[in-house]
């Protein structure tokens, strides 16, 4: 979907930062925002779908308002109902309201106003039109799961890594990483970086093919190291962020002081503000949207964004590498089966609390589909077959 | 607050478009031609009345506008354009919306008109095919149209075929059943017409009439009422099989038909082939469960033959 990613030149210039908000200020408000409609998700029963929809909500809204003309509690909460709605599984607006009185101070809850219900119902429709109604939204969970699917290797291993990148992807939509790359992207380098920490190292996978140096040369064109460690720096700086004065005011403080990152390479300092400080945003590559382009082989007519293409190797003819049809996880309504916890040596991933529970299971190593898809023979969509004859529910 | 609420609704109020006639054309809600007075274009508005109820704008509505803003990301030649949505203001327990569509200049409805003559087979062959491409676009996207009629099949002046007029089913359910608009029932599949549950497969149904229709230039079932209509089916068709009535469901029982022998379509439309007959027959199915997918019918002979020019 076009237009919903930013470089960081345009992050600075939000209207908050117009209105006088420095940037500081303006990560903290998002930061809080997220962590909020997180946290209010979570006491819900929400989905981590519906959660991380309504964080985007949130996110790219702060690009066309300011946090000084529209409180930032008022919004998530009006974000976590609409995406309520968008992922059907709708709250009413009272809840969502009930909910955030207790997780609020009264001094933060005084911008609900005299009637917070109304206050959140009438944001609805500027929400709507600010966000374009460009409702559904993709995530890196799916992406971590199917490309999981391909890797090979130790299977316990795997699943750590796996679990550690799902925390780093809950986390990161406390930053604003989800305005600057596409989900494919964000969940190619989270499972980098859990995959660095957690000591798996991918040697093989499937579908793989020569031109192929690394696994995620698969899924997407043209990433760079330096786009890597840039997206997997501004998560870790998360976790290095000073504890914030009282504990309600902002995420839970981070007790332990994480370790820097044992990754290699990059005079970066692992200290977020200041980095981006020194970074000027001229040296950074410009948004990999632009960069990936549609497989050429394609015919005129894609059925699918070509950030979500399959993988830009060849056409639609017979792909021996495709991945394996993604199973879809099952609903995440509850906390899914339980994971061991990861221990790592590394910055831990739970410094904050796991909010929005653990992946769903996956099955790590399924061999390619044999023979050509036969769908794609004619150029057409999958037929996925709960699709094609839709009743609605009487 | 409270002001800055009222100025954003100001400026995001739909006043770059201005209205210039009134199209009409759909059964829901109203279409007018209008020009964005920014840039010149002209433009399809339709006027979309949610209700609202205590939560908002109710979750079917939001449903199906994310997803026609979803669909629209995937341009599809057959389907028509999306190009904005604009906020109204609220009418009481009503929301007034904009959906702002490229217009297109003619319908099939008026195409067949302006050409007494008829058209080349090979040219009903294209427009049938972008048809059925359209609506399994659609299906592809658990979209049912539920409407599909040469009034909202769009033809651009290059001839092709653009379907509009869909997605809003939900949304429309609470405005349907307020106004009495007349619907057409001439391609109403049987399913619907018995009040049945139906799905995807009605559409094939309608597309089936339709490219009868293209080749006869007269709607092939043209009943005045349900009743009506269901008896001009049978007359043609025949009494269904025994094994394809409904007979739990349905509220006449199969013994109650007179018994009628199923009419040769050649004699209703002498310049149909073999193979669109065949065609056309696989999609005025009876049973719905039976009736051909629009994936299947894109793989049909009759799309895959030579251009035969006749």
């Amino acid at each position: 979907m076009p237009g919903w990613y930013f470089d960081k030149k345009e992050l600075r210039n939000t209207p908050s930062a117009a209105a006088g908000l420095d940037y500081k200020t303006e990560m903290r408000y998002r930061k809080e925002g997220a962590r909020f409609i997180i946290d209010t998700g979570m006491k819900m029963d929400l989905g981590y779908n519906t959660t991380a929809t309504g964080v985007v909500y949130f996110h790219r809204f702060y690009m066309f308002h300011s946090f000084q003309q529209f409180p930032r509690y008022v919004t998530a909460c009006c974000c976590l109902f609409l995406a309520g709605k968008v992922e059907e599984t709708p709250k009413k607006c009272k809840d969502i309201i009930k909910i955030a009185r207790n997780l609020l101070t009264d001094q933060k809850f005084v911008t609900f106003g005299a009637d917070p219900k109304e206050e959140v119902m009438t944001l609805e429709r500027i929400l709507l039109q600010t966000i374009k109604f460009d409702l559904q939204v993709e995530h890196p969970y799916q992406f971590l799961l199917k490309y999981a699917k391909c890797l090979k290797g130790d299977k316990t291993k795997l699943q750590k890594m796996v679990q550690m990148a799902w925390t780093f992807v809950n986390d990161s939509l406390c930053t604003t990483l989800c305005l600057q790359w596409e989900p494919e992207i964000i969940a190619v380098a989270l499972m980098y970086l859990a995959g660095k920490l957690s000591k798996f190292e991918v040697m093989d996978w499937v579908g793989r093919a020569s031109k192929h140096l690394r696994w995620w040369d698969m899924f997407v064109e043209d990433i760079t190291m330096d786009l890597l460690e840039d997206i997997c720096h501004q998560v870790l700086d998360l976790y290095s962020q000073p504890a914030p004065k009282s504990p309600s005011d902002s995420p839970p403080p981070s007790a332990t002081k994480p370790h820097s990152p044992p990754i290699q390479s990059t005079s970066r300092q692992s200290n977020g503000s200041e980095k981006i400080a020194h970074i000027s945003p001229e040296s950074l590559p410009p948004p990999l949207n632009t960069r990936i382009p549609p497989p050429s082989e394609v015919p005129q007519f894609p059925y699918q964004t070509f950030t979500h293409a399959p993988p830009p190797l060849t056409s639609y003819a017979p792909v021996s590498f495709a991945a394996p049809p993604v199973n879809t996880p099952p609903p995440m309504a509850g906390p899914p089966p339980p994971v061991a916890p990861p221990h790592l040596a590394g910055p831990p991933p739970n410094v904050y609390p796991p909010y929005v529970g653990h992946p769903p299971p996956f099955t790590p190593v399924v061999p390619p589909p044999t023979g050509p898809p036969p769908y794609f023979s004619n150029g057409m969509p999958p037929p996925t077959p709960g699709h094609r004859q839709y009743y609605p529910p009487p | 607050m409270a002001q800055s609420v009222s100025n954003v609704q100001e400026r995001t109020h739909s006043s770059t478009y201005e209205a210039l006639s009134k199209i009409g054309r759909g059964a829901y809600g109203t279409v007018y031609k209008a020009k964005n007075k920014e840039t010149g274009q002209e433009v399809a508005l339709k006027k979309i009345c949610i209700p609202l109820d205590e939560d908002g704008i109710p979750m079917n509505a939001v449903r199906e506008i994310a997803l026609l803003k979803q669909l629209n990301t995937y341009k599809h030649p057959n389907i028509v354009k999306l190009l904005d949505i604009c906020h109204g203001q609220q009418v009481g327990k009503e929301l007034v919306m904009y959906l702002v569509f490229e217009h297109v200049e003619h319908d099939l409805a008026m195409y067949i008109e302006k050409n007494p003559n008829g058209f080349k087979t090979t040219e009903i062959r294209n427009l049938c095919r972008e048809i059925v491409n359209g609506v399994d676009f659609l299906h592809s996207n658990r979209i049912v149209h539920r409407d599909l009629k040469p009034q909202n099949l769009l033809v651009t002046r290059d001839g092709h075929i653009k379907l509009a007029d869909f997605g809003l089913a939900k949304t429309y359910d609470y405005e349907m059943k307020l106004t009495s608009v007349v619907v057409t029932l001439w391609y109403r599949a049987p399913e619907v017409l018995l009040g049945l549950s139906y799905a995807t497969p009605v559409d094939i149904w309608s597309i089936g009439c339709i490219i009868v229709e293209l080749y006869t230039r007269t709607p092939l079932f043209a009943g005045k009422s349900e009743k009506e209509q269901f008896g001009e089916i049978l007359r043609v068709l025949g009494k269904p099989p025994k094994d394809e009535w409904p007979e739990k469901n349905a509220p006449i029982k199969w013994s109650a038909f007179n018994v009628t022998e199923r009419l040769d379509l050649k004699t209703i439309a002498p310049n149909m082939c073999d193979t669109v007959l065949d065609l056309v027959m696989k999609m005025l199915t009876f049973d719905p469960n039976k009736r051909i997918t629009a994936l299947d019918a894109l793989s049909h002979k009759y799309f895959m033959e030579e251009p035969i020019d006749t």
